[in-house]
């Protein structure tokens, strides 16, 4: 049924190798991850690499660990099923294995990776609005050595990062939470079963001690831009005083304003936006509770 | 003849027989065959809705190592078609939908095939198209079909030079006079969308031709391999003999694997491998955009009624989107056109039907033939009728609805009408009446009735064997292929208690139409019907001959002798010997075997007569099925989730009940799916969304809780009084959601889908 | 160009040699002729290609052969031992939980991973694991009934 086209295979067993044949093979090689997403456009014809690398001989870029100061590093090759399952990412950053939870089925997610997730550049990747609100970091090594970006600057457009051939990402970094802090993702679909994000939104709120008024406010959004998007507007709303309803409404009304969506064969531009005023409204919401529960995220 | 049979297995919710191949992955399906030097095909397609072709060149295609075979139309020049033969096994001069086949390629490997299709080139000239059927209709509309009066067809009527393909018009009593003694009329445009079968089993097929014998074989998962080949035959100008189809298990097909699809591309391709079978495998956007999908329809009704509900009149003006080729259009059309006025007495009516041409993927048999897209329109326009007049849904369907020696819409008497009794369990079992929960946030709940007639297409035929070996063992034979319905389990039963012996003594092997008899094929809830009927004749014939075989044996009298669980017992007195030794003492040492046919067809029976010259329109048999639903919406994000749907059925005798739930629970989530998720998206007659990707189907997470209720209102002539299941399941959920979905926001829809965004945008809330 | 990889498949040891674009699925299905496993779309949105890698069910069309090289693989064919079935299985038959069969060994081995790990599973944990298996047939109700009756019987030390 789906045939891939014959292509140069190369298993390289450490990273510095995987640089060199990715630099040396040019933009028509690619990094081979979980496969999940770049298999599926092979199969449709939509690229057609000369060479893949298969980055999974090597080892150590799988782990999630906790590194010093209260960092946690997820490496690149993590499965979304491990950082949905991890007890660490679910303890520390809930909402990340909370948008892991959603990303395809079960099956896929043992699959795909979170390095590939991100490196695809989806506008509508689960995982980047979480990263996005976590401000996690991305490193990334090439012929030059090794970089560290904060994750908002690594989209430029759809299916567009920062990375140029021969560079990859090795993993993500992300610090400790401050108290009174939580965070929430929510995706809307054509259904309840898997499906990608007509809109998705992650809102993270720290709370000002014994006050209903943020510290902290970070909202990210998927499917609604070129990339994943932090609303900065909305956060400037959600930091201007007393989180009442009217604040927390015209934060949403904000933040479908800040998305700029476009029309296509799973929705209209409009229906998306007005999910992004439902959503925030809701993940908003959701957040405070949490955080005033003293939970961290649901 | 002897003392009445145990009932064993009629009745009982018996396990599938195909259940241990299917658990253990030994079921093999059209896409696992593997034939000694099996050669695999891939299909070049049409790149627009409607064109001619001007040039073609395939020499570079020819020339890729491992290919052993490119064939075009001109080299294949035949068509196909079961009422209508206006389907080209490779397109010839004119393209007429995306995706049309035009060149097929057979090489060693698929990849090599695939890849042998980049090097084809193909010049067209874009011809205007027509995508909405109305316009299509309409004079000046592009042709599509410039030789429609000149193909071979059976019965329909066309109208010439035009894309208009059958026509189909019907009066009863004079609705005019109907609407003048109404109190009030209504008048309601409703449109039902095309949908895809989208069977897991992709369409698959493996063809073989014998270049010395001049003789084809099939494998492949049709649902009627009888007709197939007969159309096939009929196609190629070759005797039916030339043509044999081998069924293996069927991964699904709803309908859609009625006609020739993967078959008319292997056949094509095995025509030219000197020998060598090739295999066709449609990839899941071939099976989207390529294959079969349901009718579109736009139907408009205007209906008279009294003050209280009561039905006085009925017009009916039906278009419906045929695509690019007739395939069993013009009978879904037709037949789905007289169930458009709904199990419901009404003394005028009036249809007129037509079935017209677009350039786009072609409609054909989907489950519930027709019914589901003239119940969608007939069952909201009934709430919209009871909305108005101020009368409950649930009691305008009483009012009216068919009762027992009530008369069709022909005249022919209606028996085994278990209507009131679906209506009254469904309703009590959603709590019908109950105090209606508030909004809770944003979420309003509501709750939606309707109700469906289907009949089943009269008269058709069908035959067994079966087969009784030395050591007792039993086997059935009958080209009723296993779809997925449990069909060889309920033939089985029906065998079992009719012969009198266990019922793991029995085997249903897959059908060869070299070796098992005529079926007209599994389709139209027939099966059970008219197979179970064939099956019951064969298997008395059976029991007889073994009963008057232990008389001569036993030299008792076979009169007081009777067979059961496989042991003959004496009146009176016992058991007296096994089958197995009865066999044995019979036969001894030179071996022998017991052989019985059974041909059952419906024609000239009593049930079906009607008024004069109307009784092509008589069933042997309705259903009648009533789905209740309960709906909770959210208002801001317009999702409807279906939370409950008690789905009750009139099935006159559950042979299986287990087999009944399943195929009631199926239909019911395949109607969820086609009425909130699927939906083709559309492009200048391209489905952009060509993959499961993007045609969403439900998943686990979408279904609500189905609760099946089965009624048994006995038909007179169906083995053991059972009638049939799997076709009507699937016609009154997308009415009954809508009427929910009415009663929790107040909005009306009236075309399909239901989907969030469709939803979201009736509440303007954007 | 041909990889040699060496793989478990249900207990049984492997040598092969395949070339880098051959699909954990392809192998099985055509280099070890075990047809249970199905392709129903081959991008990974209808999960009939689901087979267990190390007790791990993923889409076996999107999982390169060379990939599976040193892993133990279980298909559906895999799961009775010495012809006893297993109790998803027989309850998967009781239970009526399949028409046309097509996504049964996907749905069947997909609710073994999840029992292997949670023999209690609730329904909800029970549909998020089967979420990913498309059944057109609409089995879902007496599928969620027979993985049910599973962990029931569990429960009760059966």
């Amino acid at each position: 049924m789906k045939r891939l086209r014959p292509f140069s295979y190369f298993e390289p067993p450490n990273i510095k190798e995987a640089i060199r044949i990715l630099a040396e093979q040019g933009s028509q090689a690619r990094p081979l991850a979980g496969g999940t997403d770049l298999l599926v456009r092979m199969k449709r014809g939509e690229i057609t690499p000369i060479a893949l690398v298969n980055l999974k001989r090597i080892s150590g870029l799988a782990q999630i660990k906790k590194e010093s100061g209260k960092t946690i590093s997820i490496g690149a090759l993590t499965s979304i099923s491990a950082i949905e399952n991890s007890p660490l990412i679910r303890s520390s950053y809930p909402v990340l294995a909370e948008a892991a939870g959603v990303l395809g089925s079960r099956s896929i997610r043992n699959l795909g990776t979170l390095g590939g997730n991100i490196g695809r550049a989806s506008p509508a990747s689960d995982m980047a609005p979480a990263l996005i609100v976590l401000q996690a970091r991305v490193v990334m090594e090439g012929l030059h050595g090794m970089r560290e970006v904060e994750i908002e600057k690594f989209f430029v457009g759809p299916g567009s990062t920062i990375l140029s051939p021969g560079n990859l990402i090795t993993s993500f970094f992300l610090t400790e939470r401050a108290p009174h802090s939580a965070a929430v993702y929510l995706k809307l679909g054509r259904r309840e079963g898997f499906d990608c994000a007509l809109a998705g939104v992650a809102v993270l709120i720290t709370r000002l001690a014994k006050k209903n008024e943020a510290r902290e406010a970070r909202v990210a959004l998927a499917a609604v831009a070129p990339v994943p998007l932090r609303a900065k507007k909305t956060e400037q709303v959600l930091l201007s005083g007393t989180l009442d309803e009217d604040r927390i409404k015209e934060a949403a009304r904000v933040a479908a304003e800040e998305s700029s969506p476009i029309s296509d064969m799973r929705a209209s531009g409009s229906y998306r936006r007005e999910m992004v005023r439902v959503l925030t409204f809701r993940a908003v919401s959701k957040a405070l509770t949490l955080a005033e529960r003293g939970d961290r995220g649901s | 003849m002897g003392p009445k049979n145990d009932v064993r297995y009629v009745g009982k919710p018996v396990s599938r027989l195909d259940g241990l191949e299917k658990v253990t992955g030994q079921a093999v399906y059209s896409v696992d065959i593997v034939v000694p030097g099996m050669l695999y095909g891939a299909t070049l397609r049409s790149p627009l809705p409607h064109a001619r072709i001007m040039e073609m060149d395939i020499s570079e295609a020819g020339n890729v190592p491992g290919v052993r075979a490119v064939v075009t139309g001109r080299d294949f020049p035949f068509t196909f078609g079961t009422v209508i033969q206006d389907q080209p096994f490779l397109a010839m001069d004119k393209v007429r939908y995306v995706g049309e086949p035009v060149v097929a390629v057979a090489a060693e490997t698929e990849a090599v095939a695939q890849e042998a299709l980049e090097k084809i080139k193909v010049k067209y000239e874009e011809l205007p198209a027509v995508f909405d059927p109305r316009e299509a209709a309409a004079r000046g509309a592009p042709v599509i079909h410039d030789d429609l009066e000149k193909y071979v067809r059976s019965d329909c009527e066309i109208i010439p030079g035009t894309n208009t393909c059958t026509l189909n018009a019907y009066s009863l009593g004079n609705v005019e006079t109907g609407f003048r003694n109404s109190d009030e009329i209504f008048e309601d445009d409703f449109y039902i969308h095309a949908v895809a079968h989208s069977p897991m089993e992709t369409h698959a097929a493996v063809a073989q031709y014998s270049p010395n014998s001049e003789e084809f074989i099939i494998w492949s998962s049709t649902d009627r391999p009888y007709r197939l080949a007969r159309d096939f035959a009929n196609g190629l100008s070759i005797p039916l003999s030339k043509v044999r189809f081998i069924s293996n298990y069927s991964g699904g097909g709803f309908g859609g694997k009625g006609g020739m699809i993967a078959e008319a591309v292997a056949v094509a391709l095995a025509r030219f491998t000197r020998g060598r079978p090739v295999k066709v495998v449609f990839s899941r956007e071939e099976e989207l955009t390529a294959s079969h999908t349901r009718h579109a329809s736009f139907i408009r009704l205007k209906t008279g009624v009294k003050r209280d509900g009561t039905l006085m009149a009925r017009r009916a003006e039906i278009t419906w989107d045929n695509g690019a080729y007739a395939a069993s259009g013009p009978s879904v059309a037709k037949r789905g056109a007289l169930t458009v006025f709904g199990p419901y007495r009404t003394p005028h009516i009036e249809l007129v039907s037509r079935l017209v041409y677009t350039n786009k993927e072609t409609g054909g048999a989907y489950r519930g033939f027709g019914t589901t897209q003239v119940t969608w329109a007939c069952e909201v326009q009934m709430d919209i009728i009871a909305g108005r007049i101020g009368v409950d849904p649930l009691e305008i369907r009483f009012r009216n609805g068919y009762r027992e020696g009530d008369f069709y819409i022909n005249g022919q008497t209606l028996h085994s009408v278990g209507f009131r009794e679906t209506l009254e369990r469904a309703s009590r079992e959603i709590g019908w009446g109950e105090k209606k929960a508030g909004k809770v946030g944003t979420k309003a709940r509501g709750k939606g009735i309707a109700a469906t007639i289907k009949g089943t297409n009269t008269p058709t035929d069908s035959s067994c064997f079966i087969k009784v070996d030395p050591d007792g063992s039993i086997a059935l034979l009958s080209s009723s292929v296993e779809i997925g319905g449990g069909q060889k389990t309920v033939l089985a039963q029906i065998a079992a208690d009719t012969i009198g012996v266990p019922l793991t003594s029995i085997s249903v092997p897959n059908p060869d139409t070299n070796i098992t008899p005529y079926d007209h094929a599994v389709a139209s809830s027939r099966t059970t019907y008219h197979m179970g009927n064939a099956v019951r004749i064969a298997g008395q014939k059976v029991r007889k001959k073994i009963l008057e075989m232990a008389g001569e044996v036993l030299k008792v009298d076979p009169g007081g002798l009777s067979l059961s669980e496989g042991k003959i017992v004496k009146e009176g007195a016992g058991e007296q010997i096994t089958l197995k030794a009865l066999l044995a003492k019979r036969f001894g040492a030179k071996g022998g075997g017991i052989l019985e046919e059974g041909y059952f067809t419906p024609e000239g029976s009593r049930l079906l007569d009607a008024l004069p010259g109307l009784k092509g329109m008589s069933s042997i048999f309705w259903m009648f099925a009533v789905h209740a639903v309960e709906v909770e919406v959210d208002t801001e994000t317009g999702v409807v989730k279906v939370l409950k749907i008690v789905a009750a059925h009139d099935v006159g005798k559950a042979i299986n009940p287990m087999g009944c739930e399943q195929q009631i629970e199926g239909a019911v989530i395949m109607g969820v799916s086609n009425t909130l998720f699927e939906e083709f998206k559309m492009e200048k007659g391209r489905i952009l969304n060509d993959t499961l990707a993007d045609y969403k189907l439900a998943s686990i997470l979408d279904i609500p809780e189905i609760i099946p209720i089965l009624v048994e209102s006995h038909h007179p002539e169906g083995p053991f009084g059972a009638k049939g299941i799997g076709e009507p399941a699937a016609a009154p959920t997308a009415p009954a959601i809508a009427n929910a979905v009415f009663d929790a926001i107040g909005i009306r829809f009236k075309d399909l889908p239901i989907t969030r965004e469709r939803v979201l945008a009736a509440l303007k809330k954007f | 160009m041909k990889v040699a990889i060496e793989l478990e498949v249900n207990n049984e040891s492997y040598k092969v040699e395949v070339e880098p674009w051959t699909t954990l699925l392809h192998l099985l299905r055509e280099g070890l002729h075990l047809t249970g496993t199905k392709e129903g779309c081959g991008l990974g949105d209808c999960g009939t290609c689901i087979v267990l890698v190390d007790g791990v069910p993923v889409n076996s069309c999107l999982m390169l052969a060379v990939d599976a090289h040193g892993h133990r693989v279980t298909t559906i064919e895999g799961l009775a031992a010495d012809g006893k079935l297993h109790p998803l299985q027989k309850s998967f038959i009781e239970k009526g939980a399949m028409q046309c069969g097509f996504c049964t060994p996907a749905m069947i081995l997909s609710a073994k991973a999840l029992l292997d790990k949670s023999p209690q599973a609730s329904e909800q944990e029970i549909k998020r694991a089967l979420a990913g298996v498309l059944c057109r047939c609409g089995s879902y109700q007496k599928i969620i009934e027979a993985v049910r009756a599973v962990t029931e019987g569990l429960e009760n030390g059966a």
